[in-house]
């Protein structure tokens, strides 16, 4: 007898608290349907392909089994493997600095009020439009010992002619690679460094002129620090994209003379769908994926203690 | 007694009666008449993407499907995608081709795989035996079967032949100063020595007009030149009982060493060449000697010139010029070369077949080589004795002839498990070559490629089929 009031007061805090909870968690309700299927998009070849690292899939051998570390411990035998990511990091290491810097100075150029300046970015921006297979194709020509135009212009200055087998030389395929890399590359930093340069505070670089600042001391005290968060993102995406470089390469030396211009992703290629080492490409996979995530961490960790 | 004598007789003409219609009909009718039940489906064709498929895009498709009803769709894809796509194809299950253009190499992987139909149960139901014997030898016999089963009909006669400049050769004064300088007469080279020696006299003589030679030097051809080479000099590329690669040995030494060498009275910049490259400088007169595929031959005599599909082609400042020869040595790779398969996945197994039986008969196949515009190569003793080939330049005779020579002679590919992985450790080794790498050190790497691969495939199986492969008449020269 004594409960019956106790119950009647509860139903409807029961029903209040339902309510709210529903209004407060509507959104998420909405939009999981979409999470789970971006998920399971996202996740499933991650997932698929981590089971694959740990089995035995070859070109002819369709064999599941369980095969424990087996393809990570080749990892770390494989010499071919070490050479490519080497190489990898050597394009890296060269042409997103140049990169940054031929975006910067184009920026710089380009940032004050000019005739024709809208045609001029345009044309610039050209090269970043163009499919990089295409590229490297073309700098393939470009370089062509009889009939590119690179050997003639060589050739008109040193009054001799000069030969260069660029795609051959050992000398000279790095050189290719980057100089291709950089025409393609540099007009993406000149745009993103463009739209930073045009967002620097104006009234402290007219204070820092009436005050008669250098150039320099600007640079460092007002340009550098305004657009670093730009710089720092431009950098990550275009050093993730060097780390991917497959289609400049392969146009023009694929992977060679040799296999000394073989990149990581080159060699994943080749493994994978050339030789049809489905497990242990899966296992390359894995390591490019945990290298990739490291240096991302690392990179926006240090744009967080930056800002 | 009687009764029985009356019935045997019978049988016997009952049979006789049966067989005579087979008898009267060549295997290009009988594909054909089968196939009419399937008339109004559609079959595909994986085929080399560029001028080999202008084939069955122009030609053949066209003609298949006027005769039975069949429709082809032909699966152009290029030549270094055309094993991974196949492959693809069979681990997927999805059988989307039906008929398959196969390189021989290939074979042992993709009929171990179970990703070939094995043909001998057609070939005797549609009774094709007797046109195979058609087939030159060293195709029939080394390229058409795998483990006792034919999974292929070889559909393209693929070899090398040297190339020369007759009117260079034979101009008296260049005779008498090559005897003077070297004593004895110019003519095509019988080995390698000579070969350099002739090479260095006339790039000495005429450059840079023409200089001595001019190869493809980018992949893949060089590497069929090293294995020819090698095997030529006295090298094996296995131990037999070990499965330990041999190919550093003093004679892949030897070998690598001449062939960079020879780079030094060749064309500036020929360490780039690839195949249309080599071709236009000897069209074009540029040089005196190459060595490549039969269609050089073809095409530097001019036939063909007017077809659309060959504009590409430079206009042979050489017709009537060229001399065919045997490759120096004697004995020239078969290089490549073709087969006509059937998809183990294909849902129309049947009429894929009957297909390839007809491209592949003496009738067709001898429209097909005499296509100006493809690449497929005469590979039957009837195609050699064509009258009609015969008559079509003043010296297609000579040249079928050395065609036919060549191939007799030929030296059969490397063709192991994941041949597709040796492949890439030579092709690997001679760009290395060309790029001023010690050839002792990339030929000890090349060991170590060879023996990594091997010891991956299984020293056991691959030693199984090895055994087989060097037993062929063609692998090694006896």
């Amino acid at each position: 007898m004594m409960s019956s009031p106790a119950i009647e007061t509860t139903k409807p805090a029961r029903g209040r608290t339902f309510g709210r909870v529903l209004e407060d968690h509507l959104p998420y309700l909405i939009i999981a349907p979409a999470i789970l299927i971006l998920l399971l998009v996202g996740l499933f070849p991650l997932v698929y392909s981590l089971i694959v690292s740990f089995q035995h899939i070859t070109m002819t051998e369709n064999d599941t089994s369980f095969a424990g570390l087996m393809n990570y411990a080749e990892l770390f035998k494989d010499t071919r493997l070490w050479a490519a990511l080497g190489h990898t990091a050597i394009i890296t290491v060269i042409a997103l600095p140049l990169e940054l810097l031929i975006g910067f100075l184009m920026a710089q150029l380009f940032i004050d009020r000019m005739p024709g300046r809208q045609l001029f970015v345009a044309l610039l921006v050209l090269p970043t439009v163009i499919s990089p297979i295409v590229a490297g194709a073309t700098w393939r020509l470009m370089f062509d010992v009889r009939f590119g135009p690179v050997g003639q212009i060589l050739s008109f200055l040193a009054g001799e002619p000069v030969r260069i087998l660029w795609t051959v030389n050992p000398a000279y395929v790095y050189p290719a690679i980057i100089i291709c890399e950089v025409w393609q590359w540099s007009p993406f930093m000149f745009l993103l460094l463009l739209a930073a340069l045009s967002n620097v505070d104006q009234s402290q670089l007219e204070a820092a002129e009436l005050d008669g600042a250098s150039y320099l001391r600007v640079l460092r005290a007002i340009i550098l620090p305004a657009i670093a968060p730009v710089v720092a993102v431009a950098c990550l995406i275009r050093g993730l994209d060097l780390v991917r470089i497959f289609d400049i390469i392969w146009a023009l030396t694929e992977g060679g003379p040799g296999s000394m211009t073989e990149t990581i992703s080159l060699y994943t290629y080749i493994q994978g769908f050339s030789q049809f080492e489905t497990s242990y490409t899966a296992a390359i996979a894995f390591l490019v994926i945990a290298l990739l995530t490291v240096i991302t961490t690392l990179v926006l960790k240090r744009m967080e203690l930056a800002r | 007694m009687r009764l029985m004598t009356f019935l045997g007789a019978a049988a016997l003409v009952a049979l006789t009666g049966a067989a005579a219609p087979a008898a009267d009909k060549d295997a290009a009718d009988i594909a054909v008449e089968a196939a009419k039940k399937y008339s109004g489906t559609t079959i595909s064709i994986v085929w080399e993407a560029g001028l080999q498929s202008l084939d069955p895009l122009n030609y053949s498709g066209p003609k298949w499907e006027k005769l039975t009803g069949i429709k082809v769709k032909v699966v152009e894809v290029p030549t270094d995608q055309m094993f991974t796509k196949i492959l693809q194809d069979f681990k997927s299950g999805a059988g989307a081709y039906d008929a398959l253009n196969v390189i021989p190499s290939w074979m042992p992987d993709l009929a171990r795989a179970g990703a070939l139909e094995p043909l001998d149960k057609y070939v005797d139901k549609y009774g094709y035996r007797d046109e195979l014997q058609d087939i030159a030898a060293a195709y029939r016999d080394n390229q058409m079967q795998y483990d006792g089963k034919i999974y292929g009909f070889p559909d393209d006669g693929d070899v090398m032949l040297l190339y020369y400049r007759k009117d260079i050769f034979e101009d008296p004064k260049m005779k008498e100063a090559f005897k003077a300088k070297f004593g004895y007469e110019l003519a095509p080279p019988k080995d390698w020595k000579q070969f350099d020696e002739i090479g260095q006299f006339i790039t000495d003589k005429m450059a840079p007009k023409v200089y001595g030679a001019g190869f493809f030097r980018t992949a893949p051809y060089p590497q069929y030149m090293f294995q020819e080479r090698f095997r030529m000099e006295g090298g094996k590329f296995f131990n037999p009982d070990t499965m330990k690669a041999t190919v550093n040995s003093d004679v892949g030494l030897k070998v690598l060493t001449q062939m960079k060498a020879e780079n030094k009275f060749m064309p500036p910049g020929v360490e780039q060449w690839n195949f249309v490259d080599n071709l236009a400088a000897f069209l074009q007169g540029t040089t005196a000697m190459t060595i490549s595929w039969p269609p050089y031959g073809r095409w530097a005599a001019g036939y063909g010139s007017g077809e659309e599909a060959l504009k590409w082609v430079p206009k042979s400042q050489v017709a009537g010029k060229v001399g065919y020869a045997l490759t120096p040595l004697g004995r020239p790779e078969l290089g490549v070369g073709f087969d006509l398969s059937v998809s183990a996945t294909s849902k129309n197994k049947e009429a894929a077949y009957l297909f390839i039986q007809w491209l592949n008969s003496k009738k067709t196949s001898l429209e097909r080589v005499q296509l100006p515009y493809t690449l497929r190569d005469p590979f039957r003793i009837s195609h050699y004795a064509s009258e009609k080939y015969r008559s079509v330049w003043p010296d297609a005779p000579a040249y079928l002839d050395t065609v036919k020579l060549s191939g007799e002679k030929g030296l059969l590919d490397l063709s192991l498990l994941q041949q597709d992985k040796y492949d890439e450790a030579m092709t690997k080794t001679i760009s290395s070559l060309w790029a001023g790498e010690d050839p002792k050190t990339i030929l000890d790497r090349m060991a170590q490629q060879f023996d990594a691969i091997t010891e991956k495939v299984g020293v056991e199986n691959q030693k199984a089929v090895y055994k087989v492969w060097a037993a062929k008449p063609g692998a090694y020269p006896q």
